[in-house]
């Protein structure tokens, strides 16, 4: 595993080692109506780096414009110290791309579309070659690369999409919606084979993804853009750690114990059939086990929940509507922007 | 960064000893330091395998099988002249380097155009192969302009190839090197009008093919304006003549002269019939050209430069536009 570069760290004299990609202020309309990014400013660091957002959030958008593909309304942005709209075609050597949608043909074979992808990242024809045998063994695909892409399933061939993107010998990896049409096995898969690109091949990769419980478990940083804004970026523990909360659940007398942990400054909220509390601290713990052995209630369910980042973006998330025991609680603790820099 | 890199870019797993071979190593990841090649070898690249792609190479055979039985038939005039004339020694060619055979060198290119420029362009559209070449390090321009490229040769080898053939069959049939010379010299200007048909079609076609992604749809596109465009030229020249009358001796009317205008292929012909007029071939012009000219033998001339010069910048303009969802 590469080290986890801290939010603390200067922007670097190395691409590997600083920041891989660096917005500011970055807007995109479509005409006048449509605003895709908002004034976006966001630091992106070596290592694999989550991109969530709902459907429509700007995930796409960001990440075209960060290939030089589109044009920023306004603002400006660097990919691996290089400026986006100038330097598009250096981005472009450095970089590997895998889209969304299906892209592939059917009436050819995974070894000559990434042979010929190779080719059009500039590799001279017997190195595309030796390179797309390697990406595709890379990526699992073995015997069946002979096969035309026509016959193969969804699973497949997001590993050839990946494959054409890795064949070029990129420094940095952008993935659009890598999972896309995946079913759950195989989403493990591809996301253990993007965090061993990410470990073991030194390449940064930003994933862009809408299903957030799933960069929760590869990236090491996370960028979580709503409506083109930035909601949050961090490190994905510290993300985590500050939703942690506590699942209380009791058989019966479920509302003395909501008032009796409200006197207790934990300010306990209804979720399901139990409670939730903020966990602050351990002492949490023995509040509600004092609480509860005071009323004599049995208890089926003391459990910590550590929030998934979905509860980030959810409008009514039960986690929120807690009023914790600090000045700063409420919905602005957990959806307000907390930007690196 | 390089040392980071590389201790990165070491084996995850040191390789297995093999005993008796058949053991995968697992080499890690390699990284490629050696050249790379800036955009002229991508773009080069890229125009290499679509020119292939015209042919059919690097798919299937029966991708093949058209191409393949376009180009035997557009070599054929030549072969049967060059039989005839070591059959018969010393009798005329029937078979002009200008020219060629213009009602199969029609009929030839038409179809192969129609079915050949879809394969070069629709195809990427389809199948939304777009984003993965522009996330490539080369500049939006770069595409369409291998594409043209690639299609102008591939029609250059449908239209110039058999000139060739035809070229040393008539050659072999010759003796002294005034006669060969004298082949050569006519030689120039059909290689040079061969060029002419080859930049109007695949610009045109390629244009026509880049307006959608699906293939049949292409191909209509692209078939029935080149096709029903030659007839009507021909009906308009035909109406013309008759309804007008000749204006003069060598004087057609405007609107059999103009007629020629609206199809690539007659326009084709009139750009011939104009730089032939100078050399006072009009007896064989009449004989192997439909298109009649009159006095407006420069329009066509006009037209063709503008007509091509309007789609290769309508193909790049597409290409500037075009979605990369």
């Amino acid at each position: 595993m590469i080290a986890q570069p801290t939010q603390e760290r200067e922007p670097a004299r190395e691409p590997q080692s600083g920041a891989v990609v660096q917005a500011r202020a970055l807007t995109k309309r479509y005409g006048t109506t449509v605003t895709a990014l908002d004034e976006l400013t966001v630091s992106v660091w070596a290592g694999i780096t989550g991109l969530v957002g709902a459907n429509g959030a700007g995930k796409s958008t960001l990440i075209k414009i960060l290939l030089g593909l589109l044009e920023p309304t306004s603002g400006n942005a660097q990919v691996l110290g290089r400026d986006c709209v100038r330097d598009g075609f250096a981005i472009r050597m450095l970089t590997g791309y895998m889209p969304e949608h299906d892209c592939l043909p059917p009436d050819v074979s995974a070894t000559e579309l990434v042979t010929h992808f190779g080719r059009m990242s500039g590799l001279p024809l017997t190195a595309a070659r030796e390179r797309a045998a390697d990406s595709l063994r890379h990526v699992g695909l073995y015997e069946e690369r002979y096969r035309q892409i026509g016959t193969y399933s969804t699973g497949m061939k997001q590993r050839v999409k990946l494959a054409q993107a890795l064949v070029g010998d990129p420094r940095l990896l952008l993935l659009d919606e890598p999972t896309n049409g995946l079913d759950p096995a195989g989403r493990t898969a591809m996301l253990d084979l993007i965090a061993r690109i990410g470990s073991q091949f030194g390449i940064s990769i930003v994933v862009a993804s809408h299903l957030l419980g799933e960069i929760e478990q590869i990236c090491d940083h996370l960028v979580a853009i709503d409506g083109g804004r930035l909601l949050r970026a961090d490190t994905i523990s510290s993300v985590t750690k500050a939703t942690a909360v506590l699942l209380v659940e009791v058989e019966e007398g479920t509302e003395q114990l909501q008032a009796s942990l409200a006197a207790r400054g934990l300010g306990p909220a209804l979720y399901q059939r139990g409670l939730l509390v903020r966990l602050t601290s351990d002492e949490v713990y023995d509040a509600v086990r004092d609480s509860v052995a005071a009323l004599g209630l049995p208890l089926r369910r003391m459990e910590q929940r550590r929030h998934r980042i979905e509860e980030l973006f959810r409008a009514d998330a039960t986690v929120d509507a807690i009023p914790g025991p600090g000045p700063s609680a409420g919905p602005g603790q957990t959806t307000g922007a907390v930007g690196v820099r | 960064m390089s040392a980071d890199l590389t201790s990165a870019s070491q084996p995850a797993t040191p390789p297995a000893a093999s005993e008796g071979g058949g053991v995968i190593h697992d080499i890690g990841y390699r990284r490629y330091d050696a050249e790379r090649h800036g955009r002229p070898g991508i773009v080069a690249a890229l125009t290499w395998h679509s020119f292939r792609a015209a042919f059919g190479l690097g798919r299937g055979a029966k991708a093949k099988i058209f191409p393949v039985l376009l180009f035997v038939l557009m070599c054929l005039p030549a072969i049967v002249d060059t039989v005839g004339l070591a059959i018969h020694p010393g009798s005329q060619p029937v078979v002009s380097y200008d020219a060629y055979i213009p009602s199969l060198r029609t009929v030839a290119m038409l179809i192969f155009v129609a079915l050949e420029a879809p394969n070069l362009v629709s195809a990427d559209l389809r199948t939304h192969t777009l984003p993965l070449y522009f996330a490539r390090p080369i500049q939006r321009i770069d595409y369409p302009l291998a594409k043209l490229i690639a299609f102008v040769l591939a029609c250059l080898v449908m239209i110039e190839v058999p000139l060739l053939l035809l070229y040393i069959g008539n050659v072999t049939q010759q003796h002294g090197p005034s006669q060969v010379l004298e082949q050569t010299l006519q030689l120039g200007p059909g290689l040079l009008y061969g060029g002419a048909w080859a930049l109007l079609l695949a610009s045109i076609g390629l244009l026509l093919a880049s307006a959608t992604g699906k293939r049949v749809f292409a191909i209509c596109a692209i078939g029935i304006p080149l096709f029903f465009s030659y007839i009507l030229a021909h009906v308009l020249s035909q109406v013309g003549e008759q309804a007008f009358g000749p204006l003069g001796p060598g004087e057609p009317s405007a609107l059999a002269s103009l007629a020629g205008l609206i199809s690539p292929f007659t326009l084709l012909g009139g750009v011939l019939r104009w730089l032939q007029a100078p050399r006072g071939d009009q007896v064989q012009a009449q004989m192997i050209q439909a298109t009649v000219v009159g006095h407006y033998g420069w329009v066509y001339g006009a037209v063709f430069v503008v007509v091509t010069a309007a789609a290769i910048g309508g193909l790049f303009a597409r290409y500037r536009k075009v979605g990369i969802a």
